[in-house]
């Protein structure tokens, strides 16, 4: 019994503060949610409604916001799954002399601060920005184009951000399709599309579902990128549920709509693990 | 045999692609030094003075102090208690190890945002709002997730048969893992802990629900002077970091091949 004596020893001080300052944290958020919100006085002590939670389904621009954060998360998955899959292509099947640098290239985004990344987008997009000018300047437009603070602005940045990990997903599921499998069609006499629509494409579903899945959770909790590019007007969950902490102090509905944030992106995870579970059983 | 290459088309493509995910980094060098407050392009003029800008603005340089600090502490904090965590995990020292490894990966699942307001309520209950020590603690929970994941991917590729030759020459249980195991999952935990300072470096969904106006780091500083409008100094600062982050990329890459463990 003294292994496990040593393995407590290991690991309770890790587990302490995970407890302490995690789990217990996000459970009382739970009481919270559940509380009445009277604007000036803060919390009604001792009160229960499920307004905060019906809210979010029954309210006109909470379930605006709701559904642009979903939509929001189905489009920057798309686009980061169309615009990814030919990188990772490139990356596997390539001449393997590019292949360090290109995969640097798409790391560094990656591990470049995300504030400065968004910052990136600002100067390009806004009123006066480098896109509009130079628009200006060619003589295509007349008027800045309102790039940002609108879905075109988030929708960018927000596919910007997440690309990397959509690649990173895609060139590892790549790496395991054998490339005698696709070299087989082909000298059956397939098509090179053919052979990446029965072949390729089957082989790294898996990689394709993981990476959606990463950037669909990743999209629809993210903060800062939507706030910076998308303005205090086009909110999504995250920066409502920051105003409500921050400036409208309403933390009865912020709480509520943590919770339910956490709830989606928890439930996909979980059938996602499933299902690549279930896939694994199969193979 | 026929080999599957990608087409003019795809690579064309894919190239378009890389060149996007650089665009914005360019963009923001080219305007720190910039002479104009608005870039245009092409550039009218060049300048130093928004650098200098950072470099004499004490809001700047007390939110870099914070952030490295920070940062630097959350990281060896993170590593020391989730290498013994995992260390634990992969001996099988505990009983439902696969609920316990869960556990710890956890606060990648929950959104960023949710820890931040759940902290900033707890702290407040407890009376603890404000001060470093609990930024620091909670640091070390967005952190730790990415060294017990590369601290668990590099112990699974040791053969056990090494620690049990060196405890049968006489080694205890510590020596044993300083002078075998440690070394060799040492480039692992150097990608690891490269995550976690990035992670703690670029935080802004749990910093800005509990940091006082003293604890405000870089990226909060940056998020919160946006909203001002386009600042080149924020330009500059930017560049900073770009350019450290090329290095420590470039100095990661040498020393442990890094891209192996992304």
């Amino acid at each position: 019994m003294s292994q496990m004596r040593t393995g407590l020893l290991l690991f309770s001080p890790l587990l302490l503060v995970l407890v302490g300052a995690f789990v217990i944290p996000l459970i009382l958020l739970a009481p919270t949610s559940f509380q009445e919100y009277q604007p000036g006085a803060g919390i009604a002590a001792g009160s229960f409604t499920l307004e905060n939670y019906i809210r979010i389904v029954a309210d006109d621009y909470y379930r605006e916001v709701v559904v642009r954060t979903l939509g929001l998360g189905v489009a920057v998955t798309l686009a980061c799954l169309l615009l990814g899959y030919p990188v990772a292509y490139l990356i596997v099947r390539g001449n393997p002399r590019w292949r360090l640098a290109l995969t640097l290239l798409v790391i560094f985004p990656l591990m470049l601060n995300l504030v400065v990344r968004s910052f990136g987008w600002i100067v390009l997009l806004t009123n006066r920005g480098v896109v509009n000018n130079l628009l200006i300047d060619l003589g295509v437009i007349e008027t800045p184009l309102k790039l940002m603070f609108n879905l075109t602005g988030v929708m960018i940045g927000l596919t910007h951000i997440y690309l990397p990990f959509m690649v990173l997903m895609l060139v590892a599921a790549l790496q395991n399709v054998p490339r005698d499998v696709e070299s087989a069609a082909a000298t059956l006499g397939s098509s090179r599309l053919h052979v990446f629509r029965a072949v390729t494409l089957p082989l790294t579903a898996p990689g394709i579902i993981a990476g959606s899945i990463l950037v669909f959770v990743l999209t629809i909790s993210a903060l800062v990128t939507p706030r910076m590019l998308g303005g205090p007007t086009y909110q999504v969950m995250a920066t409502l549920i920051y105003d409500e902490y921050m400036q409208l102090l309403d933390w009865p509905s912020g709480s509520a709509l943590s919770f339910s944030l956490a709830l989606v992106t928890i439930l996909i995870i979980w059938m996602s693990s499933r299902m690549t579970k279930r896939w694994a059983g199969l193979a | 045999m026929i080999e599957q290459r990608p087409g003019l088309s795809i690579t064309t493509i894919a190239l378009l692609v890389v060149i996007f995910l650089q665009i914005p980094v360019i963009i923001v060098v080219l305007a720190s030094f910039s002479e104009t407050s608005y870039l245009t392009i092409p550039p009218q003029g060049w300048t130093l003075k928004w650098f200098e800008a950072v470099f004499t603005s004490s809001n700047y340089l007390a939110a870099i102090k914070n952030s490295l600090i920070l940062a630097v502490g959350a990281t060896v904090i993170s590593l020391v208690l989730g290498v013994a965590a995992s260390y634990a995990l992969f001996r099988k020292m505990l009983p439902g190890s696969e609920a316990l490894t869960s556990l710890l990966m956890s606060p990648l699942i929950i959104p960023s945002v949710v820890i931040g307001v759940a902290l900033l309520q707890y702290f407040t209950l407890v009376g603890l709002r404000g001060g470093f020590l609990v930024l620091l603690i909670a640091h070390v929970v967005i952190t730790v997730p990415y060294i017990v994941r590369s601290a668990l991917a590099s112990l699974s590729g040791i053969d056990l048969s090494v620690e049990e030759a060196a405890r049968c020459l006489g080694a205890n249980g510590f020596t044993t893992f300083r002078l075998m195991t440690l070394p060799l999952i040492k480039p692992g935990l150097v990608a690891g802990a490269l995550f976690s300072f990035v992670t703690s470096m670029e935080n802004v969904p749990v910093t800005i629900f509990l940091a006082g106006p003293r604890e405000t780091t870089l990226p909060i500083l940056i998020f919160t002077s946006v909203e001002m409008g386009v600042d080149p100094s924020v330009a500059a600062v930017s560049t900073i970091l770009i350019i450290a982050t090329v290095a420590v990329l470039f100095v990661a890459e040498r020393w442990t091949g890094f891209h192996r463990f992304v």
